[in-house]
C-alpha cells in the first residue's frame, strides 16, 4: 500500500512544490510540502518520510545540501533526492558525498522520477518487512518474554542470561512440550551471537545416514543423488548456534562424530577429505534422562560430559502449576489476535480445571488446549465446558477410575500414582493427602515400583 | 442533477476525438455527460519551454466550471508541462472538480511515424478516462491493463485499456475513490 508511505517535497517555489506533490499523490502516496529548509527539518523532526525531494537552491536560511545534512542527522537512513535546475558535476558530487541517494535535474522525464520513486519504495518495503519479521522472531524468543512466576524457572532464566555470551555447550533436559527450543533460542538471542544464524535440527526425525549428511553436509558424488556439494547444518550455523534436539536418540557412530566436533570445532563433510572449521555454539536438548542412558551404556559418557557443561533442567508444567493461569492468559491474548476472535478472559471454573489438569504434554498441550477452546467457543469468556475435551479424553488424571474387578492393591497403586502426579512428585504433600506417613508412602512406592 | 462536462480547449480540438471521449465517458462514469465549449490555452504559454503550463490551465478550468458540473474535463491540442517534469499527458485535481488532457504527444506523427487515427483516438480515450478518474478520486492502479495504471511513456499508454479494472470501477461506483 503506497498510502503508508509519506513523501516530503521541499522547494521555495510553491508551483514547483505543489505540482510535484500533486503528481506523486496521483500515484497514491501521501505527500507533504515545505517551502524552506527550516520548515523541512521541522517536519522531518515530527515524521520520518520515506523519500525527501529537496531543491538544491533555496534562498536565505538553509540551502538544499544543508537541509539534507540536518535531515540526515535526524534520520541517518533517509532517502533524499536532490533536485536542481543547474546541473554541474561539482554540485552532483557534493550532494552524493553528503548522502543524497539520487540527484535529478529539472525538468526531468516523468519516467525517470517514477522509476526512481518505485525503486526506493520497493527497498523500503523490503526493509520494513525485514524489520517486522526480525522483531516478531525476537519477541517470541526473548528471555524476558518467557512467562513464569515459578522460582525455579526464574533461576533458569537468570542462568540463560549469564551463559548467553559464552561459547560453552548447554544441555537442556525436560519433558516434551516444556519449551526446550524456546530456551535455546532465548539463550541465542540474548547473547552476542544474536545477529548470526540459529539452526535447529531434530535428531529424532532423521535416519542415521540422513542425519549425518544433514549435520555435516556432503561432497559431490559422495552417494547416489549427491549431485553437488551441500553445506551441512554446522556450516550454516557458523558464527551462531546449532540446536540439536532429541540428542539422546543419535546413533553410536554419530555420537563419536559429534564428540569430535565438540572437541576440535572441526569436521569432514560426508565423502570429503577437507577439514571444515566452524565457530558454532552447541545447545542440545533431550526428553530422556541422559545420565541414565549413560549408566545403561546407551550414550557415551565422554559426549555426555562435553554436552553437559551448562545444565538446564526444565520443570514439567505440573511442577509449576502457578504458571498455568499466566500462560493460559498469554496464549488467549496472542491467539485472539492470530485467530481474529474476540475472546478476552477465562472463567474461574475453567481456570480451576486447567490448574487441576496434569498436562502430560506440558506448555505445548496447554497452548493447544486454549486454541481448541477458542476455536469452538462462542462467547468472550472461555468457560469450563469449552475445555470439556480435556476430561473427556481421559487426559486429565484428576479422578482415578476404579472399575469393578480391580484388586485393592491395583487401586492403591493407582491412587498413589495419581496423588503423586497432582503434587508434582512431592512426597510430603502426597503423604498428607493420602493420610499416611512419609515412610509408609516410600515403602509403597518401592513395593509397587512406581516410577518417580 | 450534476453533470460531467467534457470540452475541447479552443476550437482547434479534434472534434471526432471529443465526440468519442463523451461517448466513452458516459459509459465509464456514473454521471450524465454534457458537452461544453472552453477557451484556448494560449494564456498558459511558457516561451522558455515552448509548452503550456498545466497548472494554469487547471486553474482556468476551475474558474470556468459551471455550477451544475460534478466534474469538468478539458482537452487540448497543446503540449502541457509542470515545472519539475519535461511534459505531462494530462493533469487533474485528485478528487477535485477539474482535469485536463493533452493530445499533443498522442499522435503517431509526434514520434515521426505516419498518421494513424485509430491509434490516436484510442490513446485519447485512455488518457481522458485516466485523468477524469483522478478527478473522481482514483489513484494509480497496479493493474497494467486498467486505465488508471501510470503511463510515463507512449508504450505504457498503448498497453492499457480505455476502461477501468473491476477494483477501480467498484471504487468509482461507491463514489469514494478510496
Amino acid at each position: 500500500m503506497k498510502t503508508h508511505w509519506h513523501i516530503l517535497v521541499v522547494d521555495d517555489e510553491e508551483v514547483m512544490c505543489e505540482s510535484l506533490a500533486a503528481w506523486l499523490r496521483e500515484d497514491g502516496y501521501s505527500v507533504d510540502t515545505a517551502s524552506s529548509g527550516r520548515e523541512a527539518v521541522e517536519k522531518a523532526a515530527q515524521r520520518d518520510y520515506a523519500i525527501y525531494f529537496v531543491d538544491l537552491k533555496m534562498p536565505g536560511g538553509l540551502d538544499g545540501i544543508e537541509t539534507m545534512m540536518q535531515i540526515r542527522r535526524l534520520h541517518p537512513e533517509a532517502s533524499i533526492i536532490i533536485i536542481t535546475a543547474y546541473a554541474t558535476v561539482d554540485t552532483a558530487i557534493t550532494a552524493m558525498k553528503e548522502g543524497a541517494q539520487e540527484y535529478i535535474v529539472k525538468p526531468c522525464n516523468p519516467e525517470e522520477i517514477s522509476l526512481l520513486v518505485s525503486r526506493i519504495i520497493k527497498v523500503k518495503n523490503l526493509q520494513r518487512e525485514n524489520t517486522i519479521l526480525r522483531k516478531k522472531l525476537l519477541r517470541h524468543y526473548c528471555v524476558q518474554d518467557i512467562i513464569s512466576k515459578n522460582p525455579r524457572m526464574h533461576e533458569i532464566l537468570q542462568l540463560c542470561h549469564e551463559v548467553s555470551s559464552l561459547r560453552s555447550t548447554v544441555l537442556i533436559q525436560g519433558e516434551s512440550g516444556t519449551g526446550k527450543e524456546m530456551i535455546a533460542r532465548a539463550i541465542h538471542n540474548a547473547g552476542d551471537r544474536a545477529s548470526k544464524p540459529f539452526v535447529a535440527v531434530s535428531c529424532a526425525a532423521l535416519a542415521e545416514t540422513l542425519l549425518e549428511s544433514e549435520l555435516f553436509g556432503y561432497e559431490k558424488g559422495s552417494f547416489t543423488g549427491a549431485a553437488q556439494r551441500k553445506a551441512g547444518k554446522f556450516e550454516m550455523a557458523d558464527g551462531g548456534t546449532i540446536f540439536l534436539d532429541e540428542i539422546g536418540d543419535i546413533s553410536a557412530k554419530l555420537q563419536v562424530d559429534l564428540l569430535r566436533v565438540l572437541q576440535d570445532r572441526a569436521f569432514y563433510r560426508v565423502g570429503g577429505s577437507e577439514e571444515v572449521r566452524v565457530d558454532v555454539r552447541v545447545v542440545a536438548a533431550t526428553h530422556v534422562n541422559l545420565q541414565e542412558a549413560v549408566a545403561e551404556g546407551k550414550f557415551r559418557d565422554d559426549l555426555f560430559y562435553r554436552l553437559n557443561v551448562i545444565e538446564i533442567r526444565l520443570p514439567a508444567l505440573r511442577e509449576r502449576r502457578e504458571d498455568v493461569p499466566l500462560l493460559a492468559q498469554h496464549f488467549l491474548e496472542r491467539l485472539s489476535h492470530e485467530l481474529g476472535k474476540d475472546v478476552r478472559e477465562i472463567s474461574e471454573g475453567a481456570l480451576k480445571l486447567l490448574m487441576d489438569h496434569n498436562w502430560p504434554g506440558n506448555v505445548r498441550e496447554l497452548e493447544n488446549a486454549v486454541e481448541r477452546a477458542m476455536v469452538t467457543s462462542r462467547g468472550k469468556t472461555l468457560e469450563e465446558e469449552d475445555f470439556a475435551f480435556l476430561t473427556q479424553n481421559g487426559a486429565s488424571s484428576k479422578v482415578p477410575k476404579f472399575p469393578a474387578g480391580m484388586s485393592l492393591q491395583d487401586m492403591e497403586r493407582q491412587l498413589i500414582v495419581v496423588t503423586l502426579e497432582r503434587t508434582g512428585g512431592n512426597i510430603k504433600e502426597a503423604s498428607i493427602v493420602l493420610g499416611i506417613d512419609r515412610s509408609t508412602l516410600y515403602e509403597k512406592i518401592k513395593k509397587y515400583e512406581i516410577p518417580r | 442533477m450534476k453533470y460531467l462536462y467534457v470540452g475541447g480547449l479552443g476550437r482547434e480540438a479534434d472534434r471526432e476525438a471529443m465526440a468519442r471521449i463523451r461517448e466513452r465517458a458516459a459509459a465509464e462514469f456514473p454521471v450524465p455527460v454534457r458537452e461544453i465549449e472552453l477557451p484556448g490555452v494560449e494564456f498558459a504559454y511558457d516561451p522558455g519551454r515552448g509548452q503550456y503550463r498545466s497548472i494554469e490551465v487547471l486553474e482556468m478550468l476551475a474558474a470556468t466550471c459551471p455550477a451544475d458540473a460534478y466534474k469538468l474535463l478539458g482537452v487540448t491540442e497543446r503540449d502541457l508541462f509542470i515545472p519539475v517534469l519535461t511534459f505531462v499527458y494530462g493533469q487533474a485535481q485528485l478528487d477535485g472538480r477539474v482535469a485536463v488532457v493533452s493530445m499533443a504527444r498522442l499522435r503517431q506523427e509526434y514520434y515521426g511515424l505516419p498518421e494513424n487515427r485509430e491509434v490516436f483516438l484510442e490513446r485519447v480515450l485512455k488518457e481522458a478516462m485516466h485523468e477524469t478518474g483522478h478527478a473522481f478520486g482514483l489513484v494509480h492502479c497496479a493493474d497494467g491493463d486498467c486505465a488508471m495504471s501510470l503511463s510515463t511513456n507512449i508504450r505504457q499508454i498503448d498497453r492499457k485499456r480505455a476502461a477501468f479494472c473491476a477494483a477501480c470501477e467498484g471504487r468509482l461506483r461507491r463514489g469514494s475513490g478510496e
